[in-house]
Order: structure tokens, then C-alpha cells, then sequence
């Protein structure tokens, strides 16, 4: 038995397919290409991946995380090149390491924080969105409706937002970089950002990239430095068990 | 089209993963060098049109070519139509998002009765003229083909050409007078080849009500037009890099022809009647298709396509090979169409070693005296013994189907699938002894649609009210917690008979339903029955002539220019042999 984690990108043609389809789709590419799959006892044997936290569907991200089981080692580098040939346009391996044999498993639930750059071209108006985020980052409660899943939830984002920046403007588009709490501790989705911006509607388009995904938060207030480890192949060397 | 602009369209739309393309083995071949290009049409959902083999087929054939391109296209969901249509944006293929009507023709499968519509709003939303007479030198050539082309008449004054029977072998043929250039001259060569169907060359007959005259061809077209098939399957060409969609089709897996045509004679299946001869792949084929396959897919599941895949010769070596190859790589064999007999029962018992599933019977009918009918050949001892070998094997989950309606079905007919589900229940009860809790049956209830050229085409279906009666009393006597009871809505059932036994009259229904709001009637939220009889009276017609006609054997009938193999003298006698053996 051996592991392998990899970081992979999913890009603006496959940004429409949910992480379900996403996830059938990298399977078969495992198989297409001929991996040693390491398999589920019983009645209905499925390879053994675990994922990183979901995208939202219609987002791109280059720092996407899973982690394959094989039934025998195979070399990193070879396991991405082989599996980069047999996967479809714009979803990609960029980096892949193997587990150590200590660990048992990796299914990356200390992932607590999610960077994204949401892009937004359209009607907005560069000073207006500066004002309206600091706004929101000088308010001690910010609470949105839940809906979808019964009963309705009434959450407070505040606490989730670590930070909130206009990073680029021009005429008609704007770049904001966020960096959100996830995770099962709670979260903030970047939608629900845009939305409080008011950034939502027909006259613009908004295009969300997660860039990094983290573990280890400090306490995240407003004007917190937090010592950020970005998942990376030394964490998974670190802590034993 | 900027992929900015469909990016705010996909952001609106449910399952946006449906117009995007991308998927593994999706070709992009580039359209100026090629000579001829096709874009090619499933009236449904996406996933529903990804799981025809037939599109798979056609589209490895036109693009294996190098002078012929195919994309393809299918029904936008009203969602996504919305959107087009607000902002003034034609429906357009995948692979390029080219407009349709920039392609030199629309190859459009006619799948099933209910989708018609859907093709009439995927013409409109092309920007092209749903009728022929309109269309100009540069709109493409509609052309169909599929299932339904065996009665083309309902379709005929929306197409350009239709081809009947199987298109492996004659897309190139077509694909060659397509290319040939100006309409008139594409049209008159596509006249030629055999099997296609040029409708403007035939004008209907109609004498009476409901579906009474034939069809007659104006100058210089020939009198009848046979049907396309493949001689050798095992030489047809078939795809084994088939496109892989990211969404899940209702079939994701590899799709592993073993045979086509079905000898058993149901009378009540077209199917049966129109893929003549029963034709198969050889096992060295069919073995090295699916090691292709699955190397080019990734699918974890090979099924074996035919009507009834245990009546393949080498079905047992067929099996043992391919579950010795596989197994152990977690990919799984599948059989869609199970004969109800112990045999089956221990074929599936060595494929499933993988996935057990549940195992589908299909009964049809209660009684012996009406099986004999519809010639369905399966006994009940056969279906016990099924079951019992189904149980000790390890399965708990069954599905029977049952047809309601075939000719010469009374009460006591009906009354016989209850008391039959009954004792099965109870079988199953007493065979599975400490398993019993997790026995589930589905009962599946269909009603019988008169279809062209099958020994059934002549008769009535029953009223819409006494298909709801026969579903009352099969809701009054089949319950309990282990069943699950579903069954086709009535209305349903009486369209498709209406439009399978249509003539160029029902065209003009099709086309008022579509214009007062029909679409994706196959789909029950959609489905509107009431609008369809509203319909049908708009052009003064009534669903009931079509569907309720008993028809008489000397009648001429819209379909009698078509030719499917089985004379029509052979149909009445096989059709007067059901008839008098209840007799007897």
C-alpha cells in the first residue's frame, strides 16, 4: 500500500462540472491510465481518494488537493506525467508526493482557511467597492440566511473572514483577494462575499479562483498575522500518526 | 461566440456541464478542411442523448473520415433555451459552439415518439425554417434517422431526408451527396441512395379518419424504400474510444455491442420486428473491443448491449472471459435484458461477482392464455425457477415488468399480474427465509402501444379510460411493504400510439402542440395531455382515431412505402395466429 498527494488545478474548461463529476472524472483517468489502484472490500470495490475541499461550481483553483491509495508504490513524477496524458483539457497534476508510511491516512481535515481572487468585470465602480468592503470588515456581526438545507441557518461571516482586500482596479474590472475560514469549524464562501458587496446581478460577470488552501489559522481577527502553512509536501512529513 | 458571453448564460443555468464539451475523446477536427459538416442531434437531454450508442457510432465514423467534421448538439433544457431566446443567441454545437445553422446538415435521431416536439423547438431555436419549402440554399439539410424513421410520415414535413434503418454503413453515402454542394443536387442524389427517404417526393393519401391511406411517391421515386442493415456486425465499425461525459449519462459505462436483432417474435415489439436478422460479433471481436474500451474510457463497468444478451451463441465463454480479465481490476459486467430462467439467473450470478445489483424480469402478462398472445415465451414454472435461483444466489432485489392493455386483455388478465406478484411474494418469503426483511420487488406496469410493422400494428389501444381502470384494480391488489408499484402515465401511452401510428396529418398536431408550449414530453413535469388533445382538435384531428383504430388487414397504411423486411401478409398471419389460437 502506498499513497500519493496531489495538488492539481481545475481551469476555466472543466470550471462548470461539479466536484462529484469532477471526481468520477479523475478516477477514470486513473484507470485510462493504467494506475494501481487500491480498492474497497466488499460488494461494490471503488478506488480509494480522498479530496480537498470542494469548489464551488463555475470557480477555477490551482491549489486543489487529493490523495490517491495505490496497491503497489509508484514514483511521484511518473504518477503525474502518466495520469497528465490521460486527463482532460484544464485539469491538471501540478505537484504530487507520497504519504509516509507513518500516516495513515491524509483526507486533509485540518484544511481551515481557502485564499481566493474573485474577478469581477462589469458595472462596478473601484471607490465604492473599497468603501463598501471596509465597511464590512468594521462591523462586528455579519449575518447571512442560510437556505437550501432545512431548517434555515442564520450564520455570522464575520469571524470567517480573515482578510478582505481590493487588489487591482480598472476601468470596468476589479480583482478582490479574500482568504476565508472553511471547514467543518464553519466558513465563509467567497459567493456569500460578493453577495454582501453587492457585486451580484445581471450587469456583471464574477470569476471566482481559490489560489491556496491552508491549515493552521491562528485566531483570525481583522487585523491578525496568522502563520499560514500552505499544504504542501513537508506537512505531511510533519506530526507523526 | 466569446466565451466570455456564455460563461454569464452557464452561470444561470442548471447543470451547465451539459453545453460545455471538454470531455475525454470529445474531437475538435478543424472545419476548414474538411469537405462536409455535420452536426449531430439528440432531441433530449444531454445525458439522455449521451447514452445512445447510435450517436456514439456516427460520430466515430464522420469524424474517422477526413473529409467529414461532426459535432454535436441537443435539446437545451428551458432553462438554457430561455436564455438563448432573451438574448437573441441561436442554439449552437458543442465542440465549437458554431450556430447550427452554419453546418451543412443537422442530423437529427428520432428516439421515441415523445421527444418530436423538442426536434420542431431545436429547428426554431437553429434558426431554421421547421419547414423544407422555407428553407433557402443556405440553411443545412435536416436529415433523420433512428427508431422512429420506420414510420416517418409524423416527422415527414419537417425533414429534408430520412433514413431507415441502421447508419453505419450509409452515413458516408450521405455524408458524400452532402458534399456535393447546392441543395437541389444534394437532394436529388440523397434520393438515390437506398434507404433514404426523401418525403417531398411522396405525397400522403388519406382516406378516412385515424391512420387509413398510404402514401404515394410523385414522379420518378421508388415505390418503396428499404431499409439499411449492417449484413456483417462483427466488420461494422464501432467505437471503442466513446466520448466519456463528465455528467452522469443514464448509461456510464462501456457500451459493448455483442449482437443486434431479436428472434423471439414478440408481437408486440418493434424493436424485434425492425432490426432484422439477429446478427453478432465474433468473441475475439467483442474481447478486444472491451480491453480497447476500457484502456480509452476509464468506465468501470462493460455492459453487453443486445435485445436479450443470453441468446448470444458464446454467452457463457463470453462472460467467463471477460469476468477472468477484469475482475480483479474492479470493473465490473453488465447485462441489461435477462431471460427469466435459471440459466440467466447463473449467468448473472458469475458477472455480478462484482456489483450485485438487482435482476429484471419481464413477465408481461399474467396469464398463460395471454403470453401465448403476444407470443411471449416464458412460462411461469421459468419464472419461479428464476427467482428461487435468484434467491439462493444472493440476490433480494427483483423487478418485474407487465404490459397492461394487449389485445384480448380482460379484468381477469389484469387480476392475474396481482395474483402472480402475490405468489411471488409469498415464494420469496418462504425461499429466503431469515433474508425475507430485505426482499423488495419493483413492479413495473407498461401499457400496450400498436406499433408499425409489428403483428399488433392493426389494432386498437385501449381507451385512456380503461387503462385507467386496469391500473385501478392493479393499485387495489398489488400491496405491501416490499413492493414498489410504477407504471406509465395513461395520456402517456396514448400519444405515443397516436404519433407511432401517425401520418402526415399528425405532423400538423406536433407542430401546434409545440406552438402552444409542448416540449420534452417524455418528461412527466412537462407532459401536458390535455394540450395534446387541444392540439390534435386545432387541426381537426382526434388522438382517438390514431390510437383506438381497429384497423382493417385491406387497409393501406401511412407506413406501407416503408419496407422493413417482414412482408405485411407475414404480419396478418402471424397477427390472425395470435387471434385464433385463444380460440382454440
Amino acid at each position: 500500500m502506498a499513497q500519493l498527494v496531489c495538488r492539481y488545478r481545475k481551469g476555466e474548461q472543466v470550471k462548470w462540472i461539479s466536484h462529484l463529476d469532477l471526481k468520477r472524472t479523475l478516477e477514470r483517468a486513473l484507470r485510462r491510465a493504467d494506475m494501481p489502484l487500491a480498492l474497497t472490500q466488499g460488494h461494490n470495490p471503488h478506488p480509494k481518494i480522498s479530496y480537498g475541499p470542494p469548489l464551488p461550481l463555475g470557480a477555477t483553483g490551482d491549489a486543489e488537493l487529493l490523495t490517491v491509495h495505490l496497491a503497489q508504490p509508484v514514483n511521484p513524477s511518473e504518477f503525474r506525467e502518466r495520469v497528465n496524458e490521460k486527463l482532460p483539457r484544464g485539469i491538471e497534476l501540478t505537484e504530487a508526493w507520497t504519504l509516509p508510511t507513518y500516516k495513515k491516512k491524509e483526507t486533509f481535515g485540518e484544511i481551515d482557511v481557502a485564499e481566493y481572487r474573485v474577478r469581477v468585470t462589469g458595472d462596478v465602480e473601484p471607490e465604492d467597492l473599497q468603501r463598501r468592503a471596509r465597511e464590512l470588515l468594521d462591523r462586528a456581526e455579519l449575518t447571512v440566511h442560510r437556505g437550501g438545507r432545512r431548517p434555515e441557518r442564520v450564520v455570522n461571516l464575520r469571524p470567517h473572514i480573515i482578510s478582505l482586500s481590493l487588489a487591482r482596479s480598472e476601468r470596468e474590472e476589479v480583482e478582490l483577494h479574500m482568504r476565508l475560514r472553511t471547514g467543518s469549524h464553519g466558513g465563509a464562501r467567497p459567493q456569500e462575499i460578493v453577495a454582501l458587496l453587492g457585486l451580484e446581478g445581471d450587469r456583471r460577470i464574477v470569476y471566482y479562483h481559490r489560489t491556496g488552501l491552508y491549515a493552521g489559522a491562528e485566531t483570525p481577527t481583522p487585523h491578525s498575522r496568522g502563520v499560514w502553512h500552505r499544504w504542501s509536501r513537508s506537512r505531511s512529513h510533519k506530526e507523526r500518526g | 461566440m466569446q466565451d466570455l458571453d456564455f460563461d454569464v448564460l452557464l452561470s444561470r443555468v442548471t447543470k451547465p456541464a451539459r453545453y460545455t464539451d471538454g470531455e475525454w475523446n470529445a474531437l475538435h477536427k478543424d472545419a476548414a478542411r474538411v469537405r462536409a459538416r455535420f452536426a449531430l442531434i439528440s432531441p433530449d437531454t444531454y445525458e439522455v442523448g449521451m447514452s445512445h450508442l447510435g450517436l456514439h457510432i456516427l460520430y466515430h465514423v464522420l469524424n474517422s473520415h477526413p473529409d467529414y467534421l461532426a459535432e454535436r448538439a441537443f435539446a437545451p433544457w428551458p432553462d438554457m433555451e430561455q436564455q438563448l431566446r432573451s438574448r437573441g443567441l441561436p442554439l449552437m454545437s458543442l465542440e465549437s459552439r458554431t450556430p447550427l445553422r452554419d453546418f451543412d446538415a443537422l442530423g437529427i435521431t428520432l428516439p421515441y415518439e415523445l421527444t418530436y416536439t423538442n426536434i420542431l423547438n431545436i429547428l426554431d431555436l437553429a434558426g431554421v425554417p421547421i419547414s423544407p419549402a422555407d428553407r433557402g440554399p443556405d440553411d443545412p439539410l435536416i436529415i433523420g434517422g433512428g427508431p422512429g424513421a420506420v414510420n416517418p410520415e409524423p416527422m415527414a414535413e419537417f425533414f429534408d431526408a430520412i433514413l431507415v434503418g441502421e447508419g453505419e454503413e450509409a452515413i458516408l453515402e450521405i455524408a458524400d451527396a452532402v458534399a456535393a454542394g447546392d441543395r437541389e443536387e444534394t437532394l436529388a442524389r440523397l434520393g438515390e441512395i437506398e434507404g433514404l427517404y426523401v418525403p417531398s417526393h411522396y405525397e400522403g393519401r388519406f382516406e378516412g379518419p385515424g391512420p387509413r391511406g398510404g402514401v404515394a411517391p410523385r414522379s420518378g421515386a421508388p415505390t418503396a424504400i428499404k431499409r439499411r442493415f449492417v449484413s456483417d456486425l462483427d466488420a461494422a465499425p464501432f467505437p471503442t474510444n466513446q466520448i466519456v461525459p463528465f455528467l452522469d449519462a443514464v448509461h456510464s459505462r462501456v457500451t459493448l455491442e455483442i449482437m443486434r436483432g431479436c428472434t423471439r417474435g414478440c408481437r408486440f415489439c418493434q424493436a424485434g420486428a425492425t432490426y432484422r436478422p439477429r446478427r453478432e460479433r465474433t468473441l475475439d471481436t467483442l474481447l478486444r473491443q472491451a480491453e480497447e474500451a476500457v484502456a480509452a474510457t476509464g468506465y468501470d463497468e462493460i455492459s453487453l448491449l443486445a435485445f436479450t444478451s443470453v441468446d448470444y451463441s458464446h454467452i457463457d465463454e463470453l462472460v467467463a472471459s471477460l469476468v477472468a480479465r477484469f475482475a480483479d481490476r474492479g470493473i465490473g459486467v453488465a447485462m441489461p435484458s435477462l431471460r427469466a430462467d435459471a440459466f440467466s439467473v447463473s449467468l448473472a450470478d458469475k458477472i455480478q461477482q462484482v456489483r450485485k445489483t438487482g435482476l429484471t424480469f419481464a413477465p408481461e402478462a399474467g396469464t398463460q392464455r395471454l403470453r401465448e398472445v403476444i407470443h411471449k415465451q416464458l412460462r411461469e414454472d421459468d419464472l419461479f425457477a428464476a427467482a428461487e435461483a435468484a434467491f439462493s444466489a444472493g440476490w433480494t432485489r427483483l423487478k418485474l415488468f407487465f404490459m397492461i392493455g394487449p389485445p384480448t386483455e380482460t379484468d381477469d388478465d389484469v387480476a392475474a399480474i396481482a395474483d402472480l406478484v402475490r405468489r411471488l411474494v409469498a415464494f420469496a418469503r418462504g425461499s429466503l427465509g431469515p433474508r425475507r426483511g430485505r426482499f423488495q420487488l419493483s413492479v413495473s406496469i407498461a401499457s400496450f402501444v400498436p406499433k408499425p410493422h409489428t403483428p399488433f400494428q392493426w389494432t386498437p389501444q385501449a381507451s385512456t379510460e380503461a387503462l385507467e381502470h386496469k391500473l385501478h384494480l392493479l393499485h387495489q391488489e398489488i400491496r405491501g411493504r416490499a413492493i414498489k408499484l410504477s407504471w406509465t402515465d395513461s395520456g402517456v401511452s396514448a400519444l405515443e400510439a397516436a404519433v407511432s401510428r401517425g401520418d402526415r396529418r399528425v405532423g400538423r398536431a406536433i407542430e401546434a402542440a409545440w406552438s402552444m408550449g409542448a416540449k420534452f414530453d417524455s418528461w412527466g413535469e412537462h407532459f401536458d395531455f390535455e394540450r395534446w388533445r387541444r392540439a390534435f382538435a386545432q387541426v381537426d384531428l382526434d388522438l382517438c382515431d390514431y390510437a383506438n383504430a381497429a384497423l382493417e388487414f385491406t387497409e393501406a397504411l401511412p407506413w406501407d412505402h416503408i419496407s422493413c423486411g417482414i412482408e405485411k401478409s407475414a404480419l396478418r398471419r402471424e397477427a390472425e395466429r395470435a387471434f385464433t389460437r385463444q380460440e382454440a
